[in-house]
């Protein structure tokens, strides 16, 4: 799997769930398409506008992306947004599961926050494990993801996935 | 040899389990709430609930309903529990995590529900884990879900706490030195002599917290005080005794001693964001928060009560106690009135204030809670400031209307 797209953002580390979306929103609207137009409202008004204009929009992240609540809206929005995939340094893990689960691809980088900015060109290789910056024509390598987790995306989600496996095994 | 989580799921796989191991496990009971289950119904689709008699659902977030639009998501999640005949948990009954301590976690059982404080059955020896809507579904759809096995970190507490600290302050102790993801993917094991000391109230309160420092779990052996406290709620032949071997590996050892304990505060806006609270006494407060899924127990407003009682509060007051039992025991008590002399408003049992639904704060305002995080914008207004404590230090501090000592004040 290949993902060609532009850096629409570079988070900082520990940037929380409730950044990405306030739980004042979360209970009202069941609408992704409407909940995403607040996606970052608290720190970033012009996320949600700015994702429309790219074709692939790329996020990027420092540490522990993700962290706090558990809620499945964070990614959710995200992908609503039009975002291709995040990399970051590392994810919170109920946010890696979240991503994954409804098939928003997700990689871990070393490094990924001081090697790119905003505006820049990627290529992202899943297969080889490779990220390439076309505006600084630089490469940075990453552990490939589990095949499982690929199945995951490939599939849609979790729920596809499960269908497809005919469920867990006894 | 095993940590309880290794234990836990060793025993529910039917597999001798080791950390980094992917397990699939049956799930004894899966939850969520007016914020998660919609999304879950949603992502279930066509699928068939398999096993409804272990999925429960709570109005706790937005309750009672503050709008048509929570009214009308909230009314989606009551038929579809009528429809299967499932528990389900109005307005007012209390937070999804009080009531399953009450009613429903046990040992060894594999708990997983729609909401990152799930880790607090940890203190009844339950595997708890927080998810998100779409493995919800998937568990209500398959009656089981895939973990790897953590890895454990083992947090040994020794001594005795002073008066007036309490398990919050242990665990801001524990956060300010491993950091918010210093336990990402990893178990937390709560032991020691002061753990061993303290109920299973104020070990909910680190178990529940686990999360803050990125834990999947945040477990405590289950001994005779767990056996009394589900004897308390009717459930004794739900007790298995749970300690970890000895012997056991684990990734890293935390030591945190309780004697030279003092009440902690975590500033904004991260919980790791810790300092001692004589370093920010005076610090002028408009609201202060007693409650939450952390510290909304009758343990917790028992200590709150004994501060304020004969006192009036200088700041706004709020008091959500977690759960219907909770408020009843609180009544009887008297608890309940040393509140409304001191100024205070009691809310519904529910999460209130934590969430920023149903209770808010305006521009630049200032609140000290007992709640477990305080990101920007968590109570609902991003240009208001959250500080996190103790009981015993909001109740202190209440009084003052300014954050304060609570050693400082007779109890």
């Amino acid at each position: 799997m290949n993902i060609k797209g532009e850096v629409v953002r570079v988070f900082p580390s520990d940037t929380n769930t409730d950044e990405i979306i306030s739980g004042k929103y979360k209970y009202d609207e069941l609408d992704l398409n409407k909940l995403a137009k607040h996606t970052f409202e608290s720190i970033d008004s012009h996320f949600y506008e700015d994702c429309q204009l790219l074709r692939n929009p790329i996020l990027v992240a420092a540490a522990n992306f993700g962290c706090g609540s558990s809620r499945e809206q964070a990614p959710q929005v995200l992908k609503a947004c039009g975002i291709s995939c995040i990399i970051a340094e590392s994810f919170a893990r109920i946010f890696y599961r979240n991503s994954f689960n409804i098939g928003l691809p997700l990689v871990e980088c070393a490094g990924i926050s001081k090697e790119m900015a905003r505006g820049e060109d990627l290529e992202v290789n899943f297969d080889a494990g490779v990220i390439r910056n076309e505006d600084r024509q630089i490469e940075l390598h990453f552990k490939p993801i589990p095949t499982f987790m690929q199945e995951l995306l490939e599939k849609g989600g979790l729920m596809p996935y499960l269908d497809a496996c005919g469920g867990y095994t006894d | 040899m095993k940590t309880i989580s290794e234990k836990i799921l060793s025993n529910r796989s039917g597999v001798d389990a080791e950390s980094g191991e992917i397990v699939a496990v049956p799930v004894d009971l899966v939850f969520a709430h007016d914020g998660t289950l919609p999304l879950a119904i949603q992502q279930l689709g066509d699928h068939i609930v398999k096993h409804p008699k272990k999925v429960v659902a709570f109005c706790d977030h937005a309750s009672p309903s503050p709008s048509e639009k929570v009214s009308n998501v909230q009314a989606f999640m009551r038929q579809f529990a009528r429809r299967y005949g499932m528990d389900f948990y109005e307005n007012g009954d209390g937070i999804c995590h009080q009531i399953v301590l009450e009613r429903y976690a046990s040992p060894y059982k594999v708990i997983v529900g729609g909401d990152s404080h799930t880790c607090t059955h940890g203190a009844l020896g339950a595997f708890a884990t927080g998810m998100g809507s779409t493995d919800v579904a998937a568990v209500m759809a398959h009656g089981k879900t895939w973990l790897k096995v953590p890895e454990t970190i083992r947090v040994e507490v020794s001594g005795e706490l002073p008066q007036h600290v309490h398990s919050k302050d242990v665990f801001l102790e524990l956060v300010s030195q491993i950091t918010a993801d210093g336990a990402t993917y990893k178990a937390l094991e709560f032991c020691g002599e002061t753990v061993e000391a303290m109920s299973v109230e104020s070990r909910a309160t680190l178990s529940n917290m686990a999360i803050e420092a990125g834990a999947k779990v945040g477990l405590c052996a289950a001994d005779e005080k767990v056996k009394a406290y589900l004897t308390r709620y009717g459930r004794s032949n739900d007790f298995k005794a749970l300690y970890p071997d000895e012997g056991a590996v684990y990734a890293k050892q935390v030591h945190i001693s309780a004697d030279t304990a003092v009440p902690l505060i975590a500033k904004p806006h991260r919980v790791d964001n810790v300092v001692p609270v004589t370093e920010l006494e005076g610090t002028e407060l408009d609201q202060v928060c007693i409650g939450s899924c952390t510290n909304g127990r009758i343990e917790d407003l028992r200590d709150a009560a004994c501060i304020l009682k004969g006192h009036r509060s200088r700041a706004r007051l709020v008091v959500y106690p977690a759960s219907r039992g909770v408020l009843l025991d609180a009544l009887k008590e008297g608890i309940v009135e040393t509140f409304l002399k001191a100024g205070a408003s009691i809310g519904p049992p529910g999460c209130g204030f934590c969430i920023g639904r149903t209770v808010a704060l305006g521009d630049d305002e200032v609140a000290l809670s007992t709640q477990n995080r305080n990101f920007k914008g968590r109570m609902g207004n991003d240009k208001s400031f959250i500080y996190l404590s103790s009981p015993s230090t909001a109740a202190a501090s209440a009084i003052e209307g300014r954050i304060t000592d609570p050693r400082n004040r007779d109890s």
